[in-house]
């Protein structure tokens, strides 16, 4: 009798551990743990948030009215809106008329046009980092949005601003869609709900936010009201600052994806069979600038030239990024609508001599400006600047490196005080223009600004092309434009870094675009 | 008593407000912009013009100087540049994990150190004597980052006896934020398994950040037993036939104990530095980490928050430190 009682109690024990166990093997099929370094996470309101972490949360848990599909960043996707038209109005501006799909926010309530009125109005009156999308660049005020019924939405824009410009800008964060039902009741103090969304969500996107403990982690979950959930239904972002941490912790299988590997590491984890390897795109590029004003050093474009003859881009990618970036040299880069990736400079030290001595810069001595921390691909300011300072030398350019952290360099370099600067540049929205007019349009105060470098043509063929809506036209004046800055302009272009994410080999499904979206309910683990 | 504790906590403010204005004083001479910071590299003029107007930094410094005052005489200590939220949610958020990491820390500080003290001067010049001498001079002369790596490495990475960085494993759920330190949380809401994985959790960040400090406690039990035990009233205990363990326990180590308690003020100095390290090595959400995020971002209102706390602290441990002066030894008295 004894026995039996034993022998079942054995057995019911064994029975509940083995339910408990596969209980939370399930868990951890169906949750989603990233590492990485999110400090630059700042805010959770699509309103407010400029930075790539922030991408990275917000795009799932806020719908935009279009969206990319996945990585390709050609063409925009219905999202919240099924569909769209674009229409001229009297006056000379346009419109675009979007219509809304059937779809619910994580509160229950449906997606009406008036949450769009709310939410593009509320971005604009916050006034927040990302704010001049709407302003400067759609044109947009208080007004411009209209809810003509409850699903359908026009977008009224000035006669100077370009229909597709703003459909692109829209996938990005500001153009995140809320429930004004629910956020406007918790506004404090005049702060348009910023504070309560940092801890609650109101979107109807695949997840909502469950909790954000600053400088430990985000955790996601699944929106119960989203039509069609993916498989994972948990989304635990931790927060690892250290490479190395990342690294061991998704070796030992306590997250499943890494956000930041070395290129080192990186290498390493090529040949792990246990693990994925992704070179995911990125719009950035790794530049200098070449301060071109009058009295400047780099005024005489065969000054300009022999840089771009004397730096060893191949040399940068295979030494210093292993492999993690490609060659680039013109302001438009591959992934954009209109990129010209030719390659018009391959190096030529005796050619970058020459052109010095018949510009009369032989012997030339510049201050090289760089930043502290690390510069694209992951790889030390201080050791690319060493390589380019190399590779001038050889040419005859002796360039003196003074580094500085990035926001005195930014101050110094924005009242044009630098020679030479180490600088990397991405574009707010994914269109060419926003590469386009910085980098080339003198007027617009940016870059090509920066740099001294003023040329009518250039900033007349931005302008053209900002405002051409046919897509051929406007491929065909980026041509004459990205053409002309790379062999006049005030720049010799480094490379294109890829972004390098690791995950573990049970991670299926995973997509990071060049405009740094990551569709998190795509994503599913194998047992 | 009374009259001495009313002048020290006199004195207290007046070291915050010097902690503070040195603070000040630095931030206004690091020649970088906060706004070009914030906005990063593509923002346009206006945007940089706008933020400056906003946070009240296009104003001379003296008249900065003066807002963040008064607004520090009501208990505000503004919001901070990088985050936007008041500093105090801020501090609220983060310190009480620096807390507990540093408390774990000098409980490991003492427990480790005073028998190693102990022994050592109860063993003069024997090998464990020179075995604790040898681990105190290590342990005092090893950087802590390195420490760090190299215990994750080891323990975690290796042998895979310890968990990774954080604070706890990512598929638990923390208990309700009652006082923010976990351990006690966990405790609180009854949650044995949050409760057991949290030390875990905590034991390696805890003896890396507490290894100078064990270092520093050893040496200096070490030499205080040293000098009581030569003394007078000790070899009369032991003439009195008491046995070994009562004479250094209790007659002894009582004694020695003053010099001990003198150093472990300045040690919570130590533990505050180290947790800068020690926590960005281990991703420990604290104090440590908010600095150095705040300082690479040039958020100087949040790192003069940081400032304050840390010079609060640091002052009224002093203080404590001096009061309990007089509990070990009835001869000191304040007047």
């Amino acid at each position: 009798m004894r026995f039996k009682q034993l022998a079942a109690l054995m057995v019911a024990l064994i029975v509940a551990l083995s339910l408990a166990v596969g209980a939370a093997q399930s868990a951890r099929q169906t949750t989603l743990v990233i590492g990485g370094d999110w400090t630059d996470l700042l805010t959770i309101d699509p309103g407010v948030s400029y930075e790539f972490s922030g991408t990275v949360v917000i795009d799932n848990i806020y719908e935009r009215l279009v969206k990319f599909d996945g990585a390709d960043l050609s063409k925009v996707v219905p999202g919240l809106a099924e569909s769209w038209e674009i229409a001229e109005q009297g006056g000379g501006g346009t419109s675009i008329t979007f219509h809304l799909k059937d779809a619910n926010f994580s509160t229950g309530r449906p997606v009406k046009s008036s949450d769009v009125v709310f939410s593009f109005e509320r971005a604009i009156q916050i006034g927040g980092p990302s704010s001049f999308l709407f302003t400067d660049v759609a044109g947009m005020d208080i007004g411009s949005t209209v809810a003509l019924d409850d699903k359908t939405v026009r977008l009224d824009l000035p006669a100077s601003i370009n229909p597709s410009i703003v459909l692109n800008l829209l996938t990005f964060n500001i153009g995140g869609i809320m429930d004004q039902a629910e956020v406007e009741p918790n506004f404090q103090d005049g702060d348009y709900g910023q504070a309560w969304l940092n801890d609650h969500s109101a979107g109807s996107g695949p997840y909502m936010l469950e909790r954000w403990d600053r400088s430990a982690q985000v955790v996601l979950v699944a929106n119960p009201e989203y039509p069609t959930p993916g498989s994972i239904t948990r989304v635990i972002m931790r927060y690892m600052q250290e490479a190395n941490a990342q690294r061991t912790a998704l070796e030992s299988g306590e997250i499943d994806i890494a956000w930041d590997y070395t290129p080192e590491a990186f290498q390493a984890a090529e040949a792990n069979t246990n693990l994925k390897t992704y070179k995911t795109d990125t719009f950035q590029m790794t530049y200098l600038g070449l301060n071109s004003g009058p009295g400047a050093p780099f005024e005489d474009n065969r000054v300009r030239d022999a840089v771009r003859y004397a730096v060893d881009q191949q040399a940068i990618i295979d030494s210093l990024l292993l492999g993690l970036g490609r060659r680039m040299q013109t302001v438009i880069p591959a992934g954009l609508m209109g990129a010209d990736t030719t390659i018009y400079y391959e190096r030529d030290v005796e050619k970058a001599k020459s052109l010095l001595a018949e510009a009369g810069a032989t012997g030339l001595t510049v201050e090289f400006l760089i930043p502290t921390g690390a510069c694209g691909g992951g790889i030390p300011c201080a050791d690319l600047a060493a390589k380019v300072q190399a590779d001038l030398a050889e040419a005859g350019i002796t360039a003196n490196i003074k580094q500085t952290v990035a926001s005195e360099l930014y101050t110094i370099y924005r009242a044009q005080g630098a020679q030479i600067v180490l600088a990397a540049w991405s574009p707010d929205y994914p269109d060419p223009d926003g590469n386009a007019t910085p980098l080339s349009n003198y007027d617009a105060s940016s870059i090509a600004w920066r740099n001294a470098w003023n040329n009518p043509e250039a900033g007349r063929l931005a302008t053209e092309g900002a405002t051409t809506i046919d897509p051929a036209v406007r491929a065909e004046i980026y041509g004459r434009l990205t053409r002309l800055v790379a062999t006049e302009g005030p720049y010799t272009m480094l490379y294109q870094p890829y972004k390098p994410i690791v995950t573990s080999a049970k991670v299926e499904g995973f997509v990071r675009s060049a405009g740094g979206d990551v569709e998190l309910d795509r994503i599913s683990k194998l047992p | 008593m009374l009259a001495f504790l009313l002048r020290r906590v006199g004195s207290l403010v007046f070291v915050v407000w010097g902690v503070g204005f040195a603070a000040f004083f630095i931030s206004q001479v690091v020649p970088a912009d906060p706004a070009a910071a914030a906005l990063g590299n593509n923002a346009r003029p206006a945007q940089v013009a706008a933020y400056r107007e906003k946070r009240g930094l296009d104003k001379p410094p003296w008249q900065q100087y003066l807002l963040y005052m008064r607004s520090l005489a009501t208990g505000d200590l503004g919001r901070s540049l990088r985050t936007g939220r008041p500093i105090l949610n801020d501090l609220r958020d983060f310190f009480p994990a620096t807390f507990e990491l540093t408390i774990a820390a000098m409980l490991f500080a003492l427990a480790l150190g005073i028998p190693a003290g102990i022994v050592a001067a109860v063993k003069q010049d024997g090998p464990l004597d020179l075995g604790v001498r040898t681990l105190a001079l290590v342990g005092g002369a090893t950087p802590v980052y390195w420490l760090a790596i190299l215990m994750l490495q080891l323990f975690h990475a290796k042998l895979g006896w310890l968990p990774g960085p954080g604070r706890l494993d990512a598929y638990l759920l923390a208990p309700p934020r009652v006082t923010g330190i976990l351990t006690l949380d966990a405790l609180l809401a009854g949650d044995w398994e949050v409760l057991g994985d949290a030390l875990r959790h905590l034991l390696l960040p805890a003896l890396v950040l507490g290894a100078f400090s064990t270092a520093l406690v050893a040496r200096m039990v070490r030499s205080a037993m040293l000098e009581v035990l030569s003394q007078d009233f000790v070899r009369t205990a032991k003439a009195k036939g008491l046995p070994d363990t009562k004479v250094v326990l209790k007659h002894a180590l009582r004694n020695a104990a003053l010099p001990v308690l003198t150093v472990l003020g300045s040690l919570l100095g130590a533990l505050l530095t180290g947790a800068v390290l020690t926590e960005t090595i281990f991703s420990w959400p604290g104090l440590g980490s908010y600095a150095t995020a705040s300082a690479t971002a040039l958020d100087f209102p949040a790192v003069m928050g940081v400032t304050l706390i840390a010079g609060l602290a640091y002052s009224v441990i002093n203080l404590l430190v001096d009061v309990l002066y007089v509990v070990f030894d009835p001869r000191i008295a304040y007047a």
